[in-house]
């Protein structure tokens, strides 16, 4: 057990209790009648991985499996990870305590793509060959992953044996059983593979070549061993069907989401043009308003948590969002529990709606109206106008807010420098509107704007669009802070150079996993940590394999371009993408799928019409 | 409503929680126990919960204290098992006590160890050697930094016995509102005289006092 040879330094390291499992909730089973054991790794540190909802998910419904166990594995901190490297103990899963490298399947989640190199870390530490080729025939571990950045997994591709394409809900457990019927027969690790890219939504990147053109596009991507030409993702049609845990994991720390999340819908009715989840998770599904309730009461009861957290990507766009707030808040103000709405929209915030959020959380309003002008909204499909911005302004601030908090982007596809000083003008509007208000609260007004700088992802109508160069938003960014006048508009801004590497990595090819590797090999880990990313490596790691950042990141690719993930089909058609990315070009809005269907491919998963 | 006084212990490797986890961690149980928690009035009510006596990290205790304020009365046995029943393995409380004590009383806290040192022949008299010195000077993290203090006078020997090479001591510190000393330092201005590595076997808090040596609980 590696967890015992980490007790005498625990006291050398901060937050000790990252490294110890134990929590109320933990799963523990025995080993000896356990038939395939899933080491669940999440690329980051414990605090960031135990907020995540998916996680836990798929966490409590491996193990509804008497036969099936899944444990916890998290990136050990740098001074945990310095002792480990020190003392030679490997990585292990919190709940057994057992190394990894001793697991059937070991599977990372790919939440963001500057998490990356800490794979390859945890890989490392725990033994494991980072190289799917050098794992050699044996069938376990089998090192895979999912999640969104699976979508297009081509820069991870020489070091996993497979990637599961959308929900893992059902596949998941179709693989386990695969797993389990094969291992019993003495099946080798190559067997297995050609076996499992059979099953849908499952995509086994070493049974595919990819040939590139002389300019280094792709010229085209082969199956080989009669695997899918074309790999589909996987959803859950009826979410009212769906696993969803009643208990959770309690961690002794405090991660940065410290609270109950309710899965209320997923997908997203809205299509903004910039948003890859918006697309990803296509098509919009609900959750019955009954369910919501009784999985959130059940979740607060068993945990003891006093937050509850409806989550999705747009939670107001729930159609009974009136009938859950009004049977939720009737439990947690009983119970003295808080309620909040993360991803609230603005276009649809009635006043009945807001009069009962404004009980739930007094702190902040928050709006992502993503650019400042509605020239420049229209092209990115945010459909939001000033004036709705003003009036949840207006309601909010009678009803005693008074912080408000705006999001955009910088480097949006058209952009001008006018658009850029329309941040700094609809910030101003906002102080000035709350100051030409009688009725506003006493406290003190904090319009605070935080630019992030935007990275092309695939499977979005911006698949085709080069990001804005770092010298170029370096520019944005000095005009936009010349253009803030007032003393109540805090702004603050992004690192535009680990942008660029996520907007490489995005959109990457096969050839960057010897860049991840080098980048890797030199150093580079924690790169989401603007402590530990450093540029400097990256792109030695590039010239090293002769490739260039800026042909990923900074090039317009061509409407009939083979993308490094053309093989994998998210029901989101090229043609879709293409007359989106006209549109956004000719600053036409498209209409919310309830509104209007535009055809985007995703309702053929669903075998019927979305709405 | 009415107070009740929980004793509990903390082992294993809950001495790797913070006191802020603690807390946490307990008002979680508190709500899952089902026991009728009082919460304080206002816009953000919140559950009324109160340690006299915080535990540094890396220290298992016999004798914890969490104040609790429910809003009626429950019999003894049926907060423990609530309680219990909602708790991670390694917090236990044991019985519930009157709060009758006020906690500013405090003045002083026992402990129990067990050290090893493998390059050490004879720890015991390492140990006399160490608490004999007129002064023993270590460093106190304090409001405005760090501070060299003797911290001879606070060091009480209760018992001290060596068995199979392992020096074992009973230890008693000031503790409370006039003034705290930390075990840990104590061990180290110990490490820091020996010179050579030392290793803490066991570790525990075993009793609270008040002023005339009365017992806390
Ligand atoms: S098929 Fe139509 S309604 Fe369904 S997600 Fe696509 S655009 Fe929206």
């Amino acid at each position: 057990m590696s967890k015992n040879k980490i007790e005498p330094f625990l006291l050398d390291v901060q937050k000790p209790s990252r490294y110890t499992g134990g929590e109320v909730g933990e799963i523990i089973k025995n080993k000896s009648k356990i038939d395939v054991r899933f080491a669940f790794c999440f690329p980051d540190i414990y605090d960031i991985g135990m907020s995540h909802l998916g996680m836990k998910i798929l966490y409590s419904l491996t193990n509804q499996y008497e036969n099936y166990w899944c444990e916890r594995v998290f990136a050990p901190w740098v001074d945990m990870e310095n002792i480990m490297r020190r003392e030679h103990i490997l990585l292990y899963a919190l709940e057994s305590g057992d190394p990894v490298k001793d697991f059937d399947f070991i599977g990372f989640t790919l939440q963001y793509e500057m998490s990356y190199t800490n794979i390859l870390n945890m890989l490392d530490l725990a033994g494991v060959p980072v190289l799917q080729k050098d794992r050699g025939e044996q069938l376990a571990p089998l090192v895979i992953a999912g999640g969104p950045c699976a979508c297009n997994p081509e820069p991870l591709a020489d070091f996993f044996d497979l990637f599961i394409l959308g929900e893992g809900e059902e596949v998941n457990l179709e693989l386990l059983d695969l797993y389990k019927n094969m291992k019993d027969s003495g099946a080798t690790r190559s067997e297995f593979l050609k076996k499992a890219c059979q099953i849908e939504g499952i995509y086994v990147p070493s049974l595919y070549e990819v040939n590139y053109h002389e300019d280094g596009t792709v010229k085209e991507i082969l199956p080989h061993e009669n695997a899918p030409k074309i790999i589909k993702k996987r959803i859950i049609k009826n979410l009212n069907q769906c696993y969803y845990p009643e208990q959770i994991v309690i961690p002794f720390i405090e991660p940065i989401h410290d609270r109950i999340s309710i899965e209320v819908l997923r997908g997203c009715i809205r299509g903004c043009r910039f948003c890859q989840a918006g697309f990803l998770y296509r098509p919009f599904r609900e959750k019955s308003a009954e369910l919501i309730c009784q999985q959130g009461i059940a979740l607060c009861k068993n945990s003891g948590y006093d937050e509850l957290s409806l989550s999705s990507l747009s939670t107001s766009d729930h159609s009974q969002m009136e009938k859950i707030l009004d049977n939720l808040l009737e439990y947690t103000e009983q119970e003295h529990v808080n309620l909040s709405l993360p991803s609230l929209r603005i276009d649809n915030f009635s006043k009945s709606v807001l009069e009962k959020i404004t009980k739930i959380r007094k702190s902040g309003l928050t709006f992502a109206p993503e650019a400042g002008a509605q020239r420049l909204r229209n092209v990115i499909n945010k459909n939001i106008t000033e004036e709705e911005i003003f009036n949840t302004c207006q309601i909010a601030f009678a009803g005693g807010y008074t912080t408000v908090k705006l999001y955009f982007m910088m480097g949006l596809p058209t952009e001008t420098d006018e658009d850029i000083t329309g941040i700094a003008e609809l910030a101003q509007k906002i102080v000035n509107l709350f100051y030409d208000m009688p009725e506003r609260s006493k406290g003190k007004l904090q319009v605070s704007i935080s630019t992030a700088t935007f990275v092309p992802k695939p499977f979005t109508p911006f698949e085709f669009e080069p990001q804005a160069t770092k010298e170029e938003i370096l520019r944005k960014q000095k005009i936009l802070k010349k253009a803030i006048k007032s003393k109540k508009i805090k702004i603050s801004t992004h690192v535009s150079e680990v942008s660029q590497m996520e907007a490489v990595l995005a959109r990457g090819d096969r050839r960057l996993c010897a860049v991840i590797y080098d980048a890797w090999k030199s150093g580079c880990h924690m790169d989401s940590w603007d402590e530990f990313f450093d540029a400097q490596k990256w792109h030695e790691a590039f010239r090293k394999n002769n490739l260039s950042p800026e042909f990923y990141a900074n090039r317009t690719r061509n409407y009939d371009e083979i993308m490094p993930w053309s093989h994998l089909d998210y029901f989101i058609s090229r043609k879709f993408l293409i007359h989106e990315n006209q549109k956004a070009h000719q600053e036409q809005i498209t209409k919310s799928c309830r509104e209007y269907c535009a055809g985007c491919g995703a309702n053929q998963s669903l075998g019927r019409a979305c709405f | 409503m009415k107070d009740y006084r929980i004793v509990f212990e903390k082992k294993n490797n809950m001495k790797y929680i913070s006191h802020l986890d603690l807390n946490r961690c307990m008002l979680r149980a508190v709500r899952r126990s089902g026991l009728p928690a009082w919460y304080t009035e206002g816009f953000h009510p919140h559950l009324y919960l109160m340690f006299p006596l915080a535990l540094s990290l890396g220290i298992e205790s016999i004798c914890e204290v969490m104040d609790l304020r429910l809003t009626k009365e429950i019999p003894e046995q049926e907060i423990l098992e609530k309680l219990n029943s909602a708790l991670p393995n390694g917090l236990h409380a044991i019985c519930v006590r009157e709060p009758d004590k006020q906690t500013q009383d405090i003045t002083s806290a026992e402990y129990s160890l067990e050290l090893y040192a493998p390059e050490i022949l004879d720890l015991h008299a390492c140990w006399l050697e160490f608490f004999n010195q007129p002064e023993i000077l270590t460093q106190k993290r304090t409001k405005k930094g760090m501070r060299e203090i003797n911290i001879k006078s606070c060091i009480q020997v209760e018992k001290i016995s060596m068995k199979d090479n392992r020096l074992n001591l009973m230890l008693r510190l000031p503790a409370g509102n006039d003034g705290n000393i930390n075990i840990g330092i104590v061990i180290d201005a110990f490490k820091n005289y020996a010179g050579k590595p030392i290793l803490i076997n066991y570790l525990c808090r075993t009793k609270i006092f008040c002023r005339n040596y009365e017992e806390f609980l």
